[in-house]
């Protein structure tokens, strides 16, 4: 599966160390350490303003973090851009609000960035983007603009845009958060079907039966800490952290 | 079960009996209006249509005897008024490189021609045919020097010049005021700032009379040339602005998205962010448009003879100089047709990007 990583192979797919952000006085990570190899499947989960988007929007550098060290596939992440956008390139990430190219027709989302970025040609960006709309069962919608799609529909068009960049490592950043109740399930199917498929992925959810189904580990996070990190029938069974259980009783309370 | 019908929609003649003659007192309000809206169409179309005088051949005498419009003024004079002082002989030239322009403006509004090489090709040929035609010097064309331009081809190429150095200049500066680094921003936003302060006849009057004394002989250029610069780089501060209000109306998910994309930072401002924020800012933009052409009249206080001073001419001299109504309704509508078409064409444009938005 992964044949792209011939540099840098074996290793972590992605390795924490200590890493502090800031935004002014606000601390929002705190000391964060994870680890993640390849072809894991982590759900973070945690209340809000805990820090899990923070953390996982420093893992392609969409925030800059303090202190500490990031590794992504190998390589560190530091002020070099031409390292950045590198990263980046292997580093897919998929927002709670989509951020779908609104003037742009769904192909075009899905080729824009192969074409540019990865300089692929254009016939096989389409047929790659073709090949993914069939994968989040959207085939017959290539041709319409993003407004024109459902709130699920476009979640699961985002999906498809990361994976046509062919990335080795997925982000989700609360996917299914903006999502009317009778959409989350078709766009949870297709991060299953995902994960089945063995893609490195990084979920910040609130979907805890996703987490149940798919995750190989389950961490927890609050006021900026990791507080918690277990196999998910240790997590919700048998946590022995007094703020995950607290936590845990409010998600599943009901 | 209850069958709901709607009522019945009011007919024609019943609909205009609600709006305007629903009670006594505005029956009478309704039938004056329409008495005076009648009494001034029919001036109006007298003075212009049956009244007026069409025919050159009385010259001013006829006009003068005549109630109505002399249009005979235009026949005579048009020349003037279309090309200034341009060597009658050459004339043609003159108005070949205004069609140049038309031409070149309306294949660049087509959007088959909305790629970088397509554009570049319309303007560079665009622009060099016209230099060619107005100046001449070469092909056997005779020389005519900037100072002789004149009329409606000076007009055009004041604007459209200001137009294709200002727009780029605009998106400049616009990009360089969002900088992250301190002092690009500020220092943009004192430039902006500073050009907005001033009157766009003192920079032209800086640009024309007062750079000359500060640059050396070989940098000042023709005076056409440093005139323009200053009303691009007028226009350039507004459309600055114009542009970066239709970025800040871009959700920063868009860039995000480019960024997590692996787009480089031109990549995200030229395919996701620009287009974007160009959508955001087109009415202000064919507003400021709008402005800039009617702005190139001010050129006049540098000495440049653009339409409308070409309009004071043609009947400045003794005999037309009664029939100035005439004349300036001329130009009102030439000014009229091309503003007409930009706000047309900007309408098109809020159509054809209205794809796909909800």
């Amino acid at each position: 599966m992964n044949s792209g990583d011939s540099s840098k192979s074996g290793g972590p797919a992605l390795r924490i160390e200590n890493v502090d952000k800031n935004y002014g006085t606000f601390q929002a990570l705190r000391k964060v350490n994870l680890s993640v190899e390849r072809g894991e499947r982590i759900v973070v989960c945690g209340p809000s303003g805990s820090g899990k988007s923070t953390m996982i929007r420093c893992i392609n550098r969409l925030e800059q973090h303090n202190g500490g060290k990031i590794t992504v596939l190998g390589t560190e992440l530091n002020d070099d851009v031409a390292n950045i956008d590198g990263i980046r390139r292997e580093v897919g990430m998929v927002f709670q609000h989509f951020n779908l190219f609104p003037h742009m027709t769904v192909l075009e989302n899905l080729t824009i960035a192969p074409m540019i970025v990865r300089k692929v040609p254009r016939a096989e960006a389409e047929a790659t983007a073709r090949r993914y709309l069939d994968k989040v069962r959207i085939p017959e919608q290539a041709m319409k603009f993003p407004g024109q799609l459902s709130g699920g529909q476009q979640q699961r068009v985002a999906i498809a845009r990361a994976l046509c960049m062919q990335p080795q490592i997925m982000l989700f950043d609360e996917p299914t958060s903006a999502l009317d109740p009778e959409m989350i399930a078709e766009v949870l199917d297709v991060m299953v079907t995902l994960a089945s498929e063995g893609m490195t992925m990084i979920c910040v959810t609130h979907e805890m039966g996703f987490a149940r189904k798919v995750a190989d580990r389950v961490v927890f996070m609050d006021a900026g800490e990791i507080v918690e990190e277990a196999p998910p029938e240790e997590f919700f069974t048998a946590s022995r952290n007094e703020r995950t259980r607290q936590f845990l009783s409010q998600v599943l309370g009901h | 079960m209850e069958v709901v019908v709607a009522p019945p929609a009011p007919g024609k003649l019943e609909d205009l009996k609600r709006r305007f003659f629903a009670t006594p007192l505005q029956a009478l309000l309704s039938l004056i209006s329409l008495a005076i809206m009648v009494f001034l169409a029919w001036k109006l179309l007298n003075w212009a249509v049956f009244s007026a005088v069409f025919t050159v051949t009385g010259g001013p005498e006829a006009c003068q005897a005549a109630a109505g419009a002399c249009w005979s003024v235009i026949a005579a004079r048009w020349r003037i008024i279309l090309f200034g002082l341009y060597p009658f002989e050459e004339q043609w030239r003159s108005a070949l490189a205004c069609l140049t322009v038309v031409v070149m403006t309306v294949l660049s509004c087509i959007p088959a021609f909305w790629t970088g090489r397509r554009i570049a090709i319309v303007w560079g040929a665009g622009t060099g045919l016209f230099y060619v035609l107005m100046k001449g010097g070469l092909l056997g064309l005779p020389y005519v020097g900037e100072e002789a331009w004149g009329g409606l081809a000076l007009t055009l190429f004041i604007f459209v010049t200001t137009c294709l150095i200002g727009f780029p200049l605009a998106i400049c500066l616009a990009l360089m005021r969002r900088s992250e680094l301190p002092w690009i921003s500020r220092t943009t936003g004192l430039i902006i700032d500073g050009v907005r302060s001033l009157p766009l006849i003192s920079i032209l009057f800086t640009f024309a009379i007062v750079l000359p004394f500060a640059l050396p002989q070989w940098m000042a250029g023709d005076k056409l040339y440093r005139v323009i610069l200053g009303s691009a780089l007028f226009f350039s501060a507004y459309q600055a602005e114009i542009v970066r209000g239709g970025m800040q109306g871009v959700p920063a998910g868009q860039e995000e998205a480019a960024m997590a994309l692996g787009m480089s930072y031109w990549q995200r401002i030229g395919r996701i962010v620009l287009p974007q924020a160009m959508r955001n800012a087109l009415p202000a933009t064919i507003n400021q448009f709008v402005i800039s052409f009617k702005e190139t009249s001010l050129v006049v206080i540098v000495g440049f003879f653009e339409i409308l001073a070409s309009g004071n001419a043609a009947y400045g001299t003794g005999e037309w100089r009664f029939a100035y109504v005439e004349v300036y309704a001329f130009i009102a509508f030439i000014y009229f047709i091309f503003v007409f078409s930009l706000s047309r064409y900007g309408a098109f444009l809020e159509r054809r990007m209205a794809v796909g938005e909800r």
